[in-house]
């Protein structure tokens, strides 16, 4: 083989849902690192990962508990990310990893490490990894001892990354975790939480607007929100609004333990789409939103979009803010043609797969960690690349990133993503 | 309390310190975790990852090697499906050329209990390339790493090796590794220094699998940091060749300095290196006290020996309110742990505990910064 393994849309539609490829299933090859899957074997390099995630609970601190290589990256993480002053290290050694005898220093390291910061934090997670995976370590046990000897609320959290392709991978486990501390309050039916997201939607997303006139005036996210009491505010909520699947779980648990239903939409990248998905949610919470003015405006951008740039060839990461899969056929309605896409998929990107294989049916898959990508080359053309991977693989093409920690959704995003292509092809040189 | 860590974070691991000794020679390096262990090295304690595959010519090194996680799952860790990770190792050797494979250790083979003896047998059945597996459980520190990384190369490419003619000429340098670069330059000047005249053949080990099948014919060796000893005795006893336990600096410019006669100067770094500033100091300023401490391995030999051996973070805290220092020499992020230094803090990065966070561009940097902060 002297070529990296690649599929096209039409081939893999045409396996279905319950067929795809052994060189897409992690658990059937060596995993390749390249800068372009730096993120999938270490999320927190490019964004979130599990620890910086979890102090996404304001006023709170983190203790991984772990040996010292799993807490290695946040040196240099949190230094960057402003957040090193809130993460503890209690290191295993390896005594502890046959005996499990770690598990009794955590109260005495709580009380120890709430002392530090200048203001006490009122909340501490308790991060494990994949050893107490294996050791069968019952977390929310020892979190209840931490929380009574030291006098603060303790969460358990999990960075299993053994259990990444199973029912609760690390970073729904830690939405789930995040989400554990809002508890119930009585309802206000003017209250919607918006659940998925590590970092808020950007401000000028038509929701903050819509949802207000529809009577839905308390818009709450964990991110926006700068004290714990805040945050606790969140149980307040009517429902829940679910805009990442990885919250899924997270919100099931809120459904369970507060009674407080969800809602599901996917961020999407077709003003159709979107609108469809704003009429079913009006529909099942009894309001009409008025979202033709944003929809006049993401269609006129799209519009002009198609106008300029009809013919447009690009190239696909996976580390931005859209699954790829959606993107690329989206973007396929304004005349946009994807060449390659370089991301995983699994049977969850089976609809959107087929929707590009009726649209695009040639454009490449490949998968990015396959051993095989080691041979890769760029080649062929891209007029723009969208993703920070994608980057790597045509480093001559103008690049948008788009995957800031703040999150596209709904028609102001895809005004977003339209704007910052145009304004990648018009300042990011000829196309190559 | 022993193990937490309030103010620092955690140093570079064994299993970092493993893959910085093979990373230039051109293998298939498999690290034995569940993703996030290959993540770490290939994004934060490897930077010749990201260098080479934007300039692949490796400065020094032979070629880069691919690094891959072997992506174990619950499953495999609780059924030890080692032969599943051997299928797939040679899935990856029969795509890519590769001159080794090495099977690199973490967490989860350690609690599981893998049996790396017959890891690399099974291995070597399978595959047809030299088979090297590390130990590593990501619990030591990255000198323990290296130092038994140094040892599987040389039982593997040398361990058959009659003892051979030892060439004046070929002076083998061990223990200098990614990890202990002390600027982004690299071992250039190191390597300038060893053979002023360039009539010499220095050869860092971990640059060229071949220096490895050559170690007869080596002349002497220099163990620029403690996890290059153990290595250089076995090859003492091995093939008998000699060795010094030196970090070779360039000289001083005593002229310069301002004597501060009587200060007390603490250097931490790695134990070598440590003592070679030291020396450097006392040449400066034989007037003042200077004492060295490491958190990785000390030197404990007949020469020059470590004089503080730190284990935990509370060790720091209590050196700088016992110690009496005027001025201690560390890391950047060791400043952050010293809450109760009185005296002048000197940055002295060192990559294994900040990463690339304070790396400077040269080593002539690295050193200017240590004079200044300790005589100007």
């Amino acid at each position: 083989m002297s070529e990296p393994y690649f599929i096209t849309a039409r081939a893999l539609a045409e396996r279905g849902r319950d067929e795809m490829p052994a060189q897409s299933v992690p658990s059937k090859a060596l995993i390749y690192s390249s800068p372009a899957t730096l993120s999938y074997n270490s999320p927190g390099a490019n964004g979130f990962g599990v620890k910086r995630a979890g102090l996404v609970i304001p006023e709170s601190v983190m203790l991984l508990v772990s040996p010292g290589c799993c807490g290695r990256n946040s040196t240099i993480l949190s230094a960057e990310g402003g957040y090193s002053e809130r993460m503890f290290y209690l290191q295993m050694d390896e005594t502890d990893l046959v005996t499990g005898r770690h598990l009794e220093k955590i109260p005495q390291a709580v009380r120890e490490i709430i002392e530090v910061p200048e203001k006490r934090p009122k909340v501490v997670l308790i991060c494990i990894t994949c050893v107490d995976a294996l050791l069968g370590t019952d977390l929310e046990r020892v979190c209840r001892k931490a929380e009574e000897y030291a006098g603060v609320r303790v969460v358990p959290s999990y960075m299993y990354a053994l259990t990444r392709e199973g029912t609760k991978p690390p970073m729904a486990a830690i939405r789930e975790s995040v989400y554990s501390v809002v508890e119930k309050r009585k309802t206000d039916p003017h209250a919607v939480n918006l659940l998925g997201f590590f970092a808020p939607l950007d401000d000028e997303c038509e929701i903050y607007k819509m949802f207000p006139a529809a009577g839905l005036t308390h818009i709450r996210e964990m991110s926006r929100e700068t004290s714990y009491e805040g945050c606790l505010r969140m149980g307040e909520a009517n429902f829940n609004l679910l805009l990442n699947p990885e919250a899924r779980s997270a919100a099931e648990d809120m459904m369970q333990r507060l009674g407080m239903p969800y809602i599901e939409l996917t961020r999407s990248y077709d003003a159709d789409v979107i609108a469809r998905q704003y009429k079913l949610l009006g529909a099942a919470i009894g309001v009409e939103f008025s979202d033709g003015e944003y929809r006049a405006e993401a269609e006129a951008e799209a519009d002009s979009f198609r106008r300029d740039y009809s013919g447009l060839k690009i190239a696909l990461g996976q580390t931005v803010n859209a699954n790829p899969f959606e993107l690329a056929a989206s973007l396929a309605h304004l005349g946009i043609v994807t060449e390659r896409i370089f991301s995983n998929y699994s049977a969850d990107d089976y609809l959107y797969i087929k929707q590009l294989a009726s649209l695009s049916p040639d454009t490449r898959l490949y998968t990015g960690i396959s051993p095989t990508m080691a041979l890769y080359r760029p080649e062929g053309g891209a007029d723009l690349t969208i993703g920070r991977d994608a980057a790597w693989y045509y480093p001559k093409a103008p690049n948008l990133p788009f995957c800031s920690d703040r999150q596209s959704f709904g028609y102001r995003g895809l005004v977003k993503l339209l704007r910052g292509m145009r304004e990648e092809l018009e300042s990011g040189g000829q196309p190559v | 309390m022993k193990g937490l860590m309030k103010y620092l974070s955690p140093f570079a691991p064994d299993q970092s310190g493993a893959v910085s000794v093979l990373f230039a020679m051109g293998g298939i390096i498999v690290i034995m975790d569940a993703g996030g262990c290959a993540g770490n090295i290939c994004g934060f304690d490897e930077p010749r990852w990201l260098e080479q595959l934007y300039a692949p010519d490796l400065s020094g090194g032979e070629c880069a090697s691919s690094v891959f996680s072997a992506g174990l799952r619950d499953m495999d860790a609780i059924l030890g499906r080692d032969e599943a990770l051997i299928l797939k190792t040679a899935d990856a050797a029969a795509v890519l050329e590769a001159n080794f494979i090495a099977l690199i250790g973490t967490p989860v083979p350690a609690v599981i209990g893998t049996d790396y003896t017959a890891l690399k047998r099974m291995a070597e059945k399978k595959l047809s390339l030299p088979i090297i597996a590390v130990p590593t459980g990501g619990i030591q520190l990255y000198d323990k790493g290296q130092e038994e990384t140094y040892l599987a190369i040389i039982r593997e490419f040398a361990g058959g090796c009659e003892k051979g003619e030892p060439d004046e000429k070929i002076v083998g340098v061990l223990g200098a590794s990614g990890l202990e670069r002390t600027s982004r330059e690299g071992f250039g000047p190191l390597i300038r220094r060893l053979d002023p005249e360039g009539k010499l053949d220095v050869r860092i080990f971990g640059d060229r699998l071949q220096d490895f099948r050559e170690l007869p014919a080596v002349g002497r060796n220099v163990v620029v940091s403690p996890s290059g000893i153990t290595a250089a005795e076995y090859l003492k006893d091995r093939f008998g060749t000699p060795y010094e336990i030196e970090y070779p600096l360039p000289e001083t410019d005593g002229a310069r300095f301002v004597s501060h006669p009587g200060r007390k100067i603490l250097i931490i770094h790695q134990a070598v290196l440590a003592s070679a500033l030291k020396k450097r100091a006392l040449e400066a300023d034989p007037s003042a006290c200077v004492c060295t401490a490491t958190f990785f391995m000390p030197l404990d030999g007949s020469g020059e020996r470590t004089d503080i051996v730190l284990k935990d973070e509370d060790d720091l805290a209590d050196i700088a309110v016992s110690g009496g220092f005027d001025i201690i020499a560390g890391d950047p992020l060791f400043r952050r742990a010293l809450t109760g230094l009185s005296g002048l803090f000197v940055p002295l990065p060192h990559f294994p505990v900040s990463g690339s966070l304070h790396v400077p561009a040269s080593e002539s940097e690295f050193l200017q910064a240590f004079d200044d902060g300790l005589f100007s």
